[in-house]
């Protein structure tokens, strides 16, 4: 009853007209650059962020969550019609959903992806509501040692998951750690590696290393070679799947949200190896397995659920423990900080307008999605016939524009071409981007519970193996540097972890 | 399949180094903001540790590039319109400088439209049109609607 309440609660903040334009818009923008490949929804959150600034908190945040899980809706439109994923969580839809537009059959492709995305996401956002108040109780226990060994675990976890090299991923960790450290010791108050500059007193900015990392850094990946885009031309026709499409996708539907909310909930975890899994075991259990690449309906249904369930799962850490298990969800702490908010379990508590509104606006965002899916499926059709030429440079001029408005500062601008600079070497020499910029984040809050619980415990580096929570978040944490060490399970690792494309 | 070389062009070997002078750099600036003590971590404490850890990473890496080899610095540019991408970086950093002396509608569609014609062209009236749509159509929704701050520059007396 409490938890109608409050969803009461919620419903009266995001049915209010400012917010349901921010659902609106923010459901929108994410479909569009879902579709649109090149551009991914971590930098078009890192865009839009300064233009939340002037809307209340509730529809900044609602906004830019709409952006995420509307990201995943649109992916799925690339991936089918032109076989270039349009974002990293539709690359496995591309295999059989692509081959099923080949056959004529793109109209149930994008519905059975549409409808699995609505049924996955509404499953994602009831259980969120569900688990989040408990799990934030819970959370009001943990002290500066849990939260320091949960980060530490959410780290070690992205980087095991991090395609190729794990010695690479760790080092991104441990660089992104010292760029989240420049500027402004929150204890002592010195100043930290700012080299004399005033603008890094501040720290640097998220919006232009995410910005440089990810979005400068595609687009100079893009320009070496020239995009080939070869959009289906057969009519798309009736966007229902048939009686029999129903049949054989119901179960990978519910296998999907199941699997993607459950890895979605975990740091670390995410759409994209959601979506990967799910087609693995789709395959698995198939009595047909020969079918999966050359147009089984499953291979759709199944990943398209899971990573739109992961998507609702991802807040869950976010929202209750204020740890954002993905970078797309670090990007989204940065907006609820420079909101005034601090995501965690006491949010709940002291803004449960703010956390409601958000809940209930995703019930409301995924409707409109599923409209924006089904009925308007041509206009994305067309966005996709835009061509690459005409869109980087617009896409260059909204990261230049986006970096400057955050700050009102032409410092950041340099900054976001810097790491636009850097995001591209690393993509040449093998270095993913990813735990970066998640350790980026991270990098404050974690040593800032490492000296706090030093500090409580006076100097006992016990005290974080001593306390059972924290003690099993690094058991885990050892357990996954152990498992490259060895290689038949490292061979494993190379299997479930992250795709490099 | 990607030749290995183990030479001094293996392009693994020189991320490594790189990677290895920057925790050098980060150990010491870590060392000389103060390490503190156990019961009471300094400034420098967070950092001189990042720095260790990035030292360690950053060695296994050298050590597994001279003994595995990696691919050669040249092949990792092979094949690449690797021009285009210094053109736009060079054409980034000059925006940058002009930025807020010009202002931000010359300087945007000056960059739209050297973008659009000279790294993959498209007809000068796309180029033209999409250019100045879009950098007006920002700058009406940003400036004048959102309110956000961007350079008026040279245009500011008849911007307001």
């Amino acid at each position: 009853m409490d938890v109608l309440a409050s969803l009461g609660l919620g419903f009266s903040v995001a049915l209010q007209p400012y917010n349901l334009l921010a659902c609106f818009a923010g459901v929108f923008v994410g479909t569009l650059i879902g579709v649109l490949p090149g551009i991914g929804p971590v930098t078009a959150m890192a865009l839009l962020l300064p233009v939340t600034l002037s809307a209340p908190p509730e529809a900044g945040i609602i906004m830019m969550a709409g952006i995420y899980y509307g990201s995943m809706y649109g992916g799925s439109t690339t991936s089918i019609l032109v076989n270039i994923p349009g974002e990293a969580a539709s690359v496995v839809t591309c295999i059989d959903g692509h081959e099923m537009a080949k056959q004529g059959r793109a109209g149930p492709a994008l519905g059975i992806a549409a409808l699995g995305s609505f049924f996955a996401g509404t499953v994602a956002i009831v259980a969120l509501m569900l688990v989040a108040p408990t799990l934030a109780r819970w959370a009001l226990k943990f002290g500066p040692a849990e939260y320091f060994s949960l980060m530490l675990l959410g780290l070690t976890l992205l980087s095991f998951l991090t395609h190729g090299s794990m010695a690479k991923a760790m080092l991104m960790a441990a660089v992104g750690i010292v760029l989240g450290l420049v500027g402004t010791d929150a204890i002592t108050a010195e100043e930290r590696l700012t080299f004399g500059r005033l603008e890094l007193l501040d720290g640097i900015g998220i919006v232009p290393v995410v910005m440089g990392l990810f979005g400068v850094a595609e687009i100079m990946s893009n320009l070496e070679r020239k995009l080939k885009r070869d959009v289906v031309q057969a009519q798309i026709g009736s966007l229902w799947p048939t009686r029999e499409d129903w049949q054989r996708s119901i179960g990978p539907m519910t296998r999907g949200t199941l699997l993607g909310f459950f890895v979605g909930t975990l740091p670390g975890g995410g759409a994209v190896i959601s979506s990967f899994a799910s087609y693995a075991l789709e395959k698995r259990l198939s009595k047909t397995p020969e079918r999966f690449g050359k147009g089984a309906i499953e291979g759709v249904a199944g990943p398209e659920a899971a990573n739109n369930a992961a998507a609702g799962g991802a807040f869950i850490p976010l929202l209750t423990l204020g740890i954002p298990p993905n970078v797309i969800l670090a990007l989204l702490l940065g907006a609820f900080i420079i909101h005034g908010l601090q995501p965690g379990p006491l949010l709940m508590v002291q803004k449960p307008d703010v956390f409601w509104g958000i809940v209930a606006s995703m019930y409301i965002g995924n409707v409109m999605l599923l409209v924006l899916n089904m009925p308007l499926i041509g206009m994305w059709v067309q966005v996709l016939k835009v061509p690459y030429p005409l869109l980087f440079p617009l896409i260059l001029m909204f990261c230049i524009v986006g970096v400057f408005s955050s700050n009102a500062a032409v410092f950041d601008v340099f900054v976001m071409v810097l790491f636009g600079a850097i995001g591209y070497l690393m993509r040449k020499f093998g270095y993913e981007p990813a735990p970066l910029v998640l350790a980026f984040v991270l990098g404050p809050l974690l040593e800032n519970n490492l000296r706090k619980a030093l500090i409580l415990s006076r100097g006992d580096f016990w005290t974080f193996v001593e306390r059972p929570i924290s003690g099993v978040c690094l058991g885990l944490a050892v357990l996954m540097l152990i498992i490259p060490l060895l290689p038949s399970l490292a061979k494993k690792r190379e299997v479930i972890a992250l795709d490099k494309e | 399949m990607e030749t290995k070389t183990k030479g001094l062009a293996n392009a693994e070997l020189w991320g490594g180094i790189t990677w290895l002078a920057l925790g050098l750099f980060i150990t010491w600036q870590g060392w000389t903001q103060g390490l503190g003590v156990l019961s009471e971590p300094g400034s420098g404490f967070a950092v001189f540790w990042c720095g260790v850890i990035l030292i360690g990473l950053s060695l296994t890496i050298v050590v597994g590039a001279i003994a595995n080899g990696g691919p050669s610095l040249g092949s990792l540019w092979a094949d690449t319109r690797w021009q285009k991408v210094l053109l736009v970086m060079a054409l980034l950093l000059v925006f940058g400088f002009f930025f807020e002396q010009i202002g931000f509608i010359p300087c945007s569609l000056l960059l739209l439209l050297v973008l659009m014609r000279f790294i993959d062209p498209v007809p000068w009236w796309q180029a033209i049109t999409v250019s100045f749509g879009a950098v007006l159509g920002v700058w009406f929704l940003l400036a004048k609607f959102l309110k956000i701050q961007l350079p008026a520059g040279v245009l500011a007396p008849w911007l307001g």
